[in-house]
């Protein structure tokens, strides 16, 4: 009785489209002429193979993932590490990081697109180092990390307080027998943190990856997937596909593979990183 | 001696760090405030009546008080369910919607638009609102707190012959307080800021929400007004930023909850 509020929500608005989604899969479907609507079988993901703007996006959303995360992590790692021992205004510190993770990426997006243009802060900034003016956004080669740059940004604080909380859970005396030891900062953080923090490494790689691979804000509000395509992501093309060019069945095949990767991603990354696994593979 | 220094040397780096983070966000509410007459506010009350940010403002207000609402109210009620009910497959249908929390969303999104379109609701706070809820993961937060109190208490006011709904509202709800705090800041941060549901689901201006409508500024006839979209920016932030400073204790414990520890 308690459940069923919740359990018609969940199965109208989520179980019956996750299921039709898979359906959807399979058919071509055009919603302005849906009597013309016939089950295609595999057709849709055969396209795949033969889609350059498909390939395109895939490889930015790899590229994105594959930049940003690791970055992320290391420097959400470092910054929870020079927050680990008591410090005046540590709190403060920690607020001033993790700010950016409670404001909407589109405010953050759209503000990043005023920062980053010619006339905007950064090259206003650069112009005194004597750099000249740049259209971050607007050259092939420099919007996607731009983009990427952003995010770890507007990142890096969420994950950064995430480790400073799972450091509360290292007992001291590790640390105090590592000075002990004479051990270095950089000694201490391999032999001491970084096997102590594993799994909460392996769970930050591993949320912060699903939601990269959903990147969408950023793209949509600042470049539009531009210039030439160079900024096009997976959830980009997936919109484009449904609803600009109303293909509902190739847009869905698209979606799959979003979720595919995440969840193929998600289930090695817990593999790997269940304690035990792999012994003394990684750090 | 040593130990001052290294204090030291954190702090510079941390100071950089800020004022790395910072840097951005002061330069948005400069913009937004330089105006050609000088410092003012004559932006904000440009978007906000003409934008119209009152009206995305209001309509953020009334989606997110709703969804608020029933989150707080179907998944506590589906919480204790799972936590204290033995009813057969419930574990295992459990497991198979938390495993579903952390995965793509988009995967539902053009059928639910399908959906919500076939409802007659597309462009409606139905639209905005029915689908978001109740969240699982505030479902799954809610067990946990449960499952950690003695059922005792509950035992003994089911002995006093209260009802189940007595028992949830005036034994289990006031314990698991510090749950439904978390349970509240989520869902007003995730809803507040949602843009790709209902940017799809609606379509008229007097429809849109705050992120919406600001990614519409971006886009329409201000698009290279850059004192009003920094406005409308820092409007669509304040609240987040304000609720932040009040709910910093919650929003930064509610993170470590959702670590599975």
């Amino acid at each position: 009785m308690f459940l069923a509020p919740w359990a018609v929500v969940y199965a109208t608005f989520f179980v019956y489209p996750f299921v039709y989604s898979f359906v959807l899969a399979l058919m071509r479907f055009n919603p302005l002429s849906p009597d013309a609507a016939a089950f295609v079988g595999l057709d849709n993901v055969r396209r795949l193979g033969g889609d350059a703007d498909f390939a395109r996006a895939l490889r930015n959303t790899l590229v994105f993932v594959a930049g940003t995360v690791p970055v992320t992590t290391a420097l959400a790692l470092g910054l929870a590490t020079l927050l680990r021992r008591p410090l005046p205004g540590r709190d403060l510190f920690k607020a001033a990081a993790f700010l950016p993770s409670v404001i909407s990426m589109v405010v953050i997006a759209l503000l990043f697109k005023l920062f980053y243009a010619p006339q905007g802060a950064l090259n206003a900034a650069l112009a005194h180092a004597g750099v000249a003016p740049h259209g971050w956004l607007t050259d092939p080669r420099t919007a996607l990390p731009a983009i990427m740059a952003m995010d770890v940004w507007a990142a890096v604080g969420y994950y950064a307080v995430i480790f400073h909380a799972a450091y509360a859970a290292i007992p001291e005396e590790l640390y105090e027998a590592a000075a002990l030891d004479g051990a270095g900062a950089l000694a201490t953080l391999w032999h001491v943190t970084l096997p102590m923090m594993r799994p909460v490494i392996g769970f930050v790689v591993v949320i912060n990856a699903i939601r990269s691979f959903q990147v969408f804000i950023e793209v949509f509000v600042m470049t539009q997937g531009g210039p030439l395509g160079s900024t096009t992501t997976l959830v980009l093309y997936l919109y484009e596909t449904a609803f600009r060019r109303l293909d509902y069945g190739y847009a869905s095949v698209v979606a799959w593979v979003v979720f595919a990767l995440s969840a193929a991603f998600s289930l090695v990354a817990v593999r790997r990183l269940r304690p035990g696994a792999a012994a003394g593979g990684m750090p | 001696m040593r130990r001052r220094v290294e204090t030291a040397m954190r702090l510079a780096a941390l100071a950089a760090v800020v004022a790395a983070m910072a840097w951005p966000l002061a330069w948005m509410v400069s913009v937004s405030l330089r105006t050609p007459e000088g410092i003012g506010l004559r932006f904000y009350r440009d978007v906000w009546q003409a934008g119209p940010f009152d009206r995305y403002f209001l309509n953020s207000l009334i989606v997110v008080t709703v969804v608020l609402a029933g989150n707080l109210v179907f998944c506590t009620m589906a919480g204790y369910a799972f936590a204290r009910y033995r009813i057969r497959g419930a574990r295992l249908l459990f497991m198979l919607v938390v495993s579903t929390i952390m995965l793509p969303k988009q995967i539902v999104l053009v059928p639910l638009y399908m959906l919500v379109g076939r409802l007659g609701m597309l462009d409606t706070y139905w639209a905005l609102t029915l689908p978001f809820l109740a969240d699982p993961f505030n479902i799954f937060l809610v067990r946990r707190f449960v499952e950690a109190l003695p059922p005792d208490c509950e035992e003994a006011a089911r002995l006093d012959g209260a009802g189940e709904f007595t028992v949830l509202l005036r034994v289990v709800a006031p314990s698991i307080r510090p749950a439904l705090a978390v349970v509240a800041v989520n869902t007003f941060l995730i809803n507040w800021n949602a843009f790709l549901f209902p940017f799809i689901l609606t379509s008229s201006t007097s429809m849109r929400t705050l992120p919406v409508g600001v990614a519409m500024l971006s886009q329409g006839a201000h698009s290279t007004d850059w004192g009003h979209l920094m406005a409308g920016a820092v409007i669509a932030a304040l609240p987040v930023v304000a609720a932040f400073l009040a709910f910093q204790r919650q929003i930064i414990g509610g993170l470590a909850s959702g670590m599975g520890r």
